[in-house]
């Protein structure tokens, strides 16, 4: 009993350092916050260093500044101590420190054992604090950023890369119009001074929240804030982002290469997010009609299912990063936000008939809209499956993170308030409101682009062919409509441009000639 | 205080059981071993304590490995997407609105050995659900031809996924190189004219199941918040009625490998170089010394804090990355050693260097000290590993598959204790010799 009574002591304790750090971030835009999850007796100790920095406050000619910096405290040395000899201190603890780095955001994180919470978070602290920015460990970074861009995106991760080509089409002058990690010419530029300044200028306490989650004591809690305390006072204020853009009809870009498969990301910016009182309502469209890696997807069933075409085809409503299993990752939280398809490789010989198959199931869900029987199934998916997303102590921290960003105390739970109060009628609303076939952004990468740029404005019809000779009437039916299933594709609106070409500059690669 | 926080306080006390990495297990939840008469094992984790999430695997120990006859690589991953074909009593259609709407966590993965599936799902009051419907897709499957020619499109485009992947051609070209005889040869995914030729293999994909998807080849592992008695009559009530299968498999041997390999691939496009070096080692044991060892040697080595690595990636910066690979496998399988590298002049270079260090293993004893550090790192790995529901099942699979029994993992981690200087320096001299060695080697291209 005495037992218990100490534990809601520390507990409350715990809490109450929260409550006064809370307070003062609230009264003081320049001052530390945190965000706590006290779980006495946990045998791990999980930390997330929240920035609201990311790629977008990238200066204009030095993208990739952002990533470089945060890498130089996440995979440098500190002043006290090389990289070297940081990993070979890790390393008995089996732990690391992980960087993600988002257009206005970016996390630290680390998880250690109690038993050597106070040997890693010393070397943690000086990581952050001071960061020994050494011209070894610059070059070292650099070189991995670069060879990235140059090599790996456009050569190695076909999937990834048309993402990243959508980003480009729907961002074009805005300050997420570029990759985390930059751009070639951008990045060159960059020096080890530029770091050493964007940390000074950037770092600063009204920028950061600490996250804690698991087994530490108050009086570990006073050291953290005492340590970040010491950082400079100040913030950056929240990015006066341009307005979208909307594209301008179906705007395609086809990124050529010597391929047998054609990857295929669509898309365009929305003006609504999980802060909004509709994001409920569009989320369960966006679920019914592509739920990430779920047989609930209305894509997946079409297009995989039905049809064998592909792995997997799905939609989102919102910037969206796979984290652990299938589960969306958290801390991307984004001012503006965007929907997507995402068709995973397919044949060369498909990609006319799938393009004009996801376009044509967007159009039906615009005219159609969701079913009773598909709103009520959805709903009730989400219901549930929102139930796993918070299972680690890094993924119950980061979404009170995210909960915070968007104005609630609990996002998850606000889940369960707000679904089961939405009609039908407001999916279908929402789907009307934000939705749209006409204007999207096409990213294609395929081989012999010019072929299917001629096909896309000829209206050519695409027939497929199936190694199931006996495919249902139904299905058949349904190609005949799909394979001639017109589309207004302008000749100016078609941009092919070589593979290699793509994140040498800002925007896109020039046409090819 | 606040009602939900006090809750909240309360459940975290009790959510968390003490890891005990300082003690002898290395797996400290109590486990409950049963087995049906048609051999159907159940391993049991109840963790009333961990509120609503149930971890529901069912691990089939078949995977790549059982792929023993020619132009049937890849089957065991095809057959895992028949498996969710749905039966006649439950069709696809009902079985995915059954996991939709209890917002599960579903899949299905293939590994050389193995075959897992899992529901991952919140609620102990849908436990019976989701044996009752477990028990039918996995007893009564069904699917027609025409369904079965549909799937085998998705396995070319799963294929496709993967095909801008340098690293996927680097590690089938190991494979294939490196084995002659046995099936680790090809990869889950299989070779591409095999998949071609998946729409034409109804009849051998029915006898695939009566051969492996049988009681007496599958595991139950359930994890989470449940009742033990409650679980075993469910299991009873839906799992009894089927029939074992009594095949046995037999594995081609694998001949020593009596002199050294090599192989190279052109990528077309611009990549970064990468290397490959592959040796011949044991299988999983958690009483040979063998697998212990070289898991060891591995990390000594090869880890981020080995000289090797942090000369070669801090210092010289002439490697991404190098690490070493040694997965446990029922059969003997290969430890092997992948280097992705700057810049191609230094490929004959860094594969020295690796030679080099491998020969060190054999002539200089590692520290006390060094070692310790390397114990307890892979501890403080696997502890890690156990911080949720899903993350114990997860864990508990692997080791599962390999044995059926969940006491190994303390005996694999006894035995790593048991490990000496001189253990790891035999365990070089043993297997790193250059007859028994294949390096493989890719380098990229200009084509756009």
């Amino acid at each position: 009993m005495k037992k218990k009574r100490n534990q809601i002591l520390i507990g409350c304790m715990i809490l109450c350092a929260f409550l006064i750090l809370g307070s003062c971030a609230k009264k003081n835009p320049d001052k530390i916050k945190a965000e706590l999850l006290p779980l006495e007796n946990n045998p791990l100790v999980t930390f997330r260093i929240l920035f609201n920095i990311g790629s977008a406050h990238d200066p204009s000619g030095k993208e990739g500044l952002c990533q470089l910096t945060w890498s130089m405290l996440s995979q440098g040395g500190s002043q006290d101590m090389t990289y070297k000899e940081i990993i070979k201190k890790f390393y008995p603890m089996a732990t690391q420190v992980g960087l993600r780095v988002d257009k206005e955001m970016s996390v630290f994180t680390g998880q250690v054992h109690v038993d050597n919470l106070e040997g890693f978070y010393l070397i943690f602290k000086s990581m952050l604090l001071d960061p020994g920015f050494r011209e070894e460990d610059f070059i070292r970074l650099k070189t991995n950023q670069l060879d990235y861009l140059d090599k790996t995106l456009v050569s190695n991760q076909d999937e990834q890369f048309g993402k990243e080509i959508l980003n480009l089409m729907m961002y074009k002058g805005h300050p997420y119009g570029h990759n985390e990690a930059g751009t070639l010419e951008g990045l060159k530029t960059i020096s080890l001074e530029d770091v050493k300044e964007f940390y000074q200028s950037h770092f600063l306490q009204g920028n950061v929240t600490i996250g804690l989650a698991g087994g530490f004591q108050n009086t570990f809690l006073n050291k953290v804030r005492d340590d970040f305390s010491a950082l400079p006072e100040g913030y950056t204020p929240l990015l006066n982002l341009p307005e979208l853009r909307m594209p301008d009809g179906l705007e395609f870009v086809i990124a050529e290469k010597q391929t047998p498969a054609t990857a295929i990301s669509m898309g365009f910016p929305v003006t609504i997010s999980k802060a909004d009182d509709d994001f409920f309502a569009l989320w369960v469209a966006g679920s019914h009609f592509g739920e990430h890696r779920q047989h609930l997807s209305l894509l997946f069933q079409k297009i995989r299912e039905e049809r064998g075409q592909n792995y997997g085809d799905y939609a989102y409503v919102e910037h969206f990063f796979q984290g652990r299993g299938k589960f969306p990752a958290t801390n991307y939280c984004r001012q503006q936000q965007y929907f997507s398809i995402w068709i995973r490789p397919l044949a060369n010989s498909n990609r006319h008939f799938v393009i004009r198959q996801a376009l044509r199931e967007l159009k039906k869900l615009l005219e159609e809209g969701i079913s009773e029987e598909r709103f009520e199934l959805t709903r009730k998916y989400l219901l549930n499956y929102t139930k796993l997303y918070a299972q680690t102590l890094g993924e119950r921290l980061g979404w009170k993170m995210d909960s915070k960003y968007y104005g609630y105390k609990d996002f998850l739970a606000e889940v369960q308030i707000r679904l089961p109060k939405l009609t039908h009628e407001d999916v279908n609303k929402a789907i009307q409101k934000y939705l749209n076939m006409e204007n999207l952004h096409i990213a294609v990468i395929t081989q012999d682009g010019e072929a299917l740029k001629n096909a896309l404005i000829a209206n050519t019809p695409s027939p497929i062919t199936y190694a199931n000779p006996d495919m249902p009437e139904e299905i058949l039916n349904e190609d005949l409509m799909i394979q001639t299933f017109p589309l207004d594709i302008k000749v100016d609106k078609v941009h092919i441009a070589a593979a290699s070409d793509f994140f040498q500059k800002e925007g896109l690669p020039p046409q090819d000639e | 205080m606040n009602k939900r926080i006090y809750l909240f306080l309360c459940l975290a006390l009790l959510f968390f059981l003490s890891l005990p990495v300082s003690s002898s297990d290395i797996f400290p939840y109590e486990y409950k071993i049963e087995e049906l008469d048609n051999g159907l094992k159940i391993v049991s984790i109840p963790l009333p304590e961990n509120p609503h999430i149930i971890s529901y695997y069912t691990v089939v120990r078949s995977g790549s490995r059982n792929e023993v006859e020619p132009g049937k690589s890849g089957f065991a991953h095809f057959f895992e997407h028949m498996m969710f074909k749905g039966t006649k009593t439950v069709p696809r259609e009902v079985y995915d609105d059954f996991l939709t709407e209890l917002g599960a966590g579903t899949n299905g993965y293939t590994t050389d050995d193995s075959t897992f599936y899992f529901v991952v799902f919140a609620g102990r009051e849908n436990l019976e659900k989701v044996v009752r419907t477990e028990a039918d897709r996995f007893m009564n499957l069904y699917y027609d031809e025409e369904m079965l020619k549909t799937e085998a499109q998705v396995i070319e485009g799963e294929y496709y996924a993967s095909v801008s992947s340098p690293f996927r051609r680097l590690y089938e070209l190991m494979r294939d190189t490196a084995f002659e005889k046995h099936s680790y040869k090809h990869t889950v995914l299989g070779y591409l004219e095999d998949i071609l030729d998946m729409p034409n293999q109804f009849e051998y994909s029915q006898l695939y199941k009566k051969r492996f998807y049988a009681p007496d080849n599958i595991i139950l592992l359930v994890v989470g918040d449940y009742d033990h008695t409650q679980l075993m009559d469910y299991v009873r009530k839906y799992y009894s009625s089927w029939e074992r299968s009594e095949y046995t498999l037999v594995t081609p041997v694998e001949p020593p490998q009596t002199k050294a390999k090599t192989a190279h691939y052109d990528w077309p496009s611009r990549t970064l170089p990468r290397l490959a070096i592959g040796y011949h080692g044991p299988s999983y044991s958690d009483e040979d010394k063998d697998l212990a060892a070289l898991d060891l040697l591995a990390q000594i080595a090869f880890s981020q804090s080995s000289p090797l690595v942090q000369k070669l990636v801090i210092d010289e910066q002439k490697c991404l990355n190098i690490y070493a690979s040694f997965p446990d496998r029922r059969d003997p399988y290969l430890i092997s050693f992948f280097a992705t590298l700057r810049k191609e002049e230094d490929m004959d270079t860094i594969r020295d260097e690796i030679f080099t260090e491998l020969e060190r293993m054999k002539t200089e004893l590692v520290s006390e000290s060094l070692l310790t550090e390397i114990k307890s790192n892979i501890k403080y790995s696997f502890a890690n590993s156990l911080a949720t529901t899903d993350g114990i099942a997860g864990s508990l699979v692997h080791y599962i598959n390999l044995t059926t029994d969940p006491g190994t993992i303390n005996k694999l981690f006894q035995l790593y204790e048991t490990i000496t200087p001189q253990d790891i320096q035999d365990m070089a001299k043993k297997y790193f010799r250059n007859e028994n060695s294949t390096v493989v080697t890719l380098k990229g291209g200009d084509s756009q």
